[in-house]
């Protein structure tokens, strides 16, 4: 043997401590070694979107578990960690994540807490949700249960941003996306909740369709009570804006002549449509009853009350549901009130001129029709008329002195005809009346002011 | 390589002395050295150990001890190249004097 290796032959006893040091070498470095591996692994990886990410390192083998979110992710997070000075090996045992079809998210409200569910694509776009979650529920509970999956619509992010917003509008209920369908249930949590997320819902990123809104709101309720002992009438509950309010407050002044209005009506999104019209026409059946609740629930309206008399109930059971809008529907629940006892002509008269001075009976302007305000007061005639079986009652038809006379008698002769058609029809016999008009001859205030002519232009009841 | 350099660099210079103490001592050596027919064996066994490590076959920890041992055991012969060498080139030079 020549050169360097001629002695080599008498080399081999420096290899025992040789074997020894390499062994506490082997012994001291492994576990060093490991940790710097891993943690140079890792840190390659930083930029690198996966989920449930293992780095294990044996000696210089990496093993690296996690599950990726595409192909291009998952091959370059494996040559990320291949290209990490040390590394001899890379154990590849990513996936990639599962593809969710449909691709299903589901935010879910109960008392207690909000749940979120299905899938998300990202982690990151599953921390934002939960996130956006926590933040516009402030203080409500919220269960994460969503999986990462692949396959989720374009703009999914933004949809679910803004669907998140919709369940802080929730007492209870689910909203979900199917790939790109928009399901809703459950109930809001103030009156105009529905209108307030189906407006929402327009904003929805371009290609998502909201598939069925079927979010119920609390009932809109109205209510009006009548009260006999009090003598008032107490409208509750909601109304949709001050118009509305003023409009049937004024309806209500009219409707009920002698009673006091307790108005403790409270503006409020989410009437149903044609609720004014439905409204209106109920508090002029419920100033017919002597007592009587009124229950506007959304389209149901409940009516329930004494009539003076039969043909009164009759009317208002089979008239009131005609002059609704379409939808609304009646539920009507009258009694007739026990009659009164009969009393002689002297107090007849005397109970005709009290209601005639609490109330008017009220016609079209220059015609014979008597507005429909006027049923209330009507009523309180009749039954006052069929208390006095008896006695023999003039209509006098009155006017203000505008106009000719002649036009004026016929005008008052007809308004009292009018009255007293109204009467019969309500089953009293047309024996027992006369129409009288009077034109402008027997006023009872000076012709010269707007509120003198009001008074003379009248109908009284006379007791002959 | 580099990396197994620059991690392990003291050991291997432990190597590498240990290599030069056994070369410098082996040229005035009188005992017994290696037969040709073992260390042919020898030469064939570190063969055999560095295409083990270059194809990786070894795995996880022991593979990673094999490729230390085999660079510790690269600088120990290293060492002992230059230490007789070395030993050599001090002996010529005396010799003449002496």
């Amino acid at each position: 043997m020549h050169g360097p290796f001629r002695w080599s032959s008498k080399w081999w006893p420096g290899v025992i401590p040789l074997v020894i040091l390499w062994a506490i070498a082997a012994w001291t470095n492994t576990a060093p070694l490991e940790s710097e591996l891993a943690g140079q692994s890792t840190a390659a990886l930083k930029d690198t979107v996966l989920d449930k990410t293992r780095v294990a390192v044996e000696g210089r083998d990496v093993t690296l578990a996690a599950d990726a979110f595409s192909e291009q992710g998952r091959r370059s997070a494996v040559a990320s960690v291949e290209t990490v000075p040390g590394v001899r090996l890379v154990n590849d045992e990513t996936h990639l994540v599962p593809e969710a079809k449909p691709f299903v998210w589901s935010a879910e409200r109960d008392v207690v807490r909000v749940t979120l569910g299905g899938s998300a694509p990202l982690p990151a776009s599953k921390g934002k949700l939960l996130e956006a979650a926590r933040a516009s529920l402030g203080g409500v509970e919220v269960a994460d249960q969503m999986n990462l999956a692949r396959g989720a619509p374009a703009r999914f992010d933004n949809a679910a941003l803004l669907l998140i917003d919709q369940i802080g509008k929730l007492k209870d209920g689910k909203i979900t996306i199917s790939d790109n369908k928009v399901s809703l249930s459950g109930m809001t949590r103030d009156l105009g909740g529905r209108e307030a997320i189906a407006a929402a819902l327009k904003n929805l990123p371009e290609g998502f369709s909201v598939a069925a809104n079927d979010v119920k709101a609390p009932p809109y309720i109205f209510q009006a009570y009548k009260d006999p002992v009090a003598v008032t009438l107490t409208l509750s509950g909601y109304v949709p804006d001050n118009a509305v309010h003023a409009a049937i407050a004024a309806a209500a002044a009219r409707k009920f002549f002698s009673e006091n209005v307790v108005d403790n009506l409270k503006a409020s999104v989410g009437a149903p449509s044609g609720f004014a019209t439905a409204v209106v026409p109920a508090l002029g059946a419920l100033s017919r009853l002597s007592t009587g609740t009124l229950v506007v629930s959304d389209r149901e309206v409940k009516l329930s009350g004494d009539a003076l008399y039969d043909a009164a109930a009759n009317q208002i059971r089979n008239g009131l549901a005609k002059e609704f809008p379409q939808g609304f529907q009646l539920k009507a629940d009258i009694s007739v009130k026990p009659p009164s006892a009969p009393v002689d002509a002297t107090v007849c008269q005397q109970l005709f001129s009290e209601l005639l001075v609490k109330g008017k009976i009220r016609f079209e302007s220059g015609r014979a029709d008597i507005v429909s305000d006027s049923a209330g007061l009507l009523d309180r005639l009749i039954e006052t008329a069929l208390r006095c079986p008896n006695v023999n009652i003039e209509i006098a038809g009155h006017t203000d002195a505008d106009g000719d006379d002649a036009s004026n008698k016929t005008l008052s002769e007809k308004r009292a005809q009018a009255v007293m058609d109204y009467l019969v029809k309500a089953g009293l016999p047309a024996d027992r009346f006369t129409a009288v008009g009077y034109g402008s001859a027997q006023p009872v205030a000076a012709n010269d002011t707007d509120e003198g002519k009001a008074q003379n232009r009248r109908i009284e009841f006379v007791v002959r | 390589m580099t990396f197994l350099l620059g991690f392990h660099w003291g050991w291997l210079l432990g190597s590498f002395l240990f290599g030069l103490a056994a070369g410098w001592v082996a040229v005035v050596h009188r005992g017994k050295g290696v037969s040709k027919v073992l260390s042919r064996w020898l030469a064939a066994l570190a063969l055999a150990l560095v295409a083990a490590a270059l194809s990786r076959v070894v795995p996880g920890r022991p593979g990673y001890w094999l490729d230390l041992g085999l660079v510790m055991f690269a600088c120990y012969l290293a060492g002992c190249m230059f230490g007789s060498s070395l030993r050599d080139w001090v002996l010529s030079r005396s010799a003449p004097a002496g």
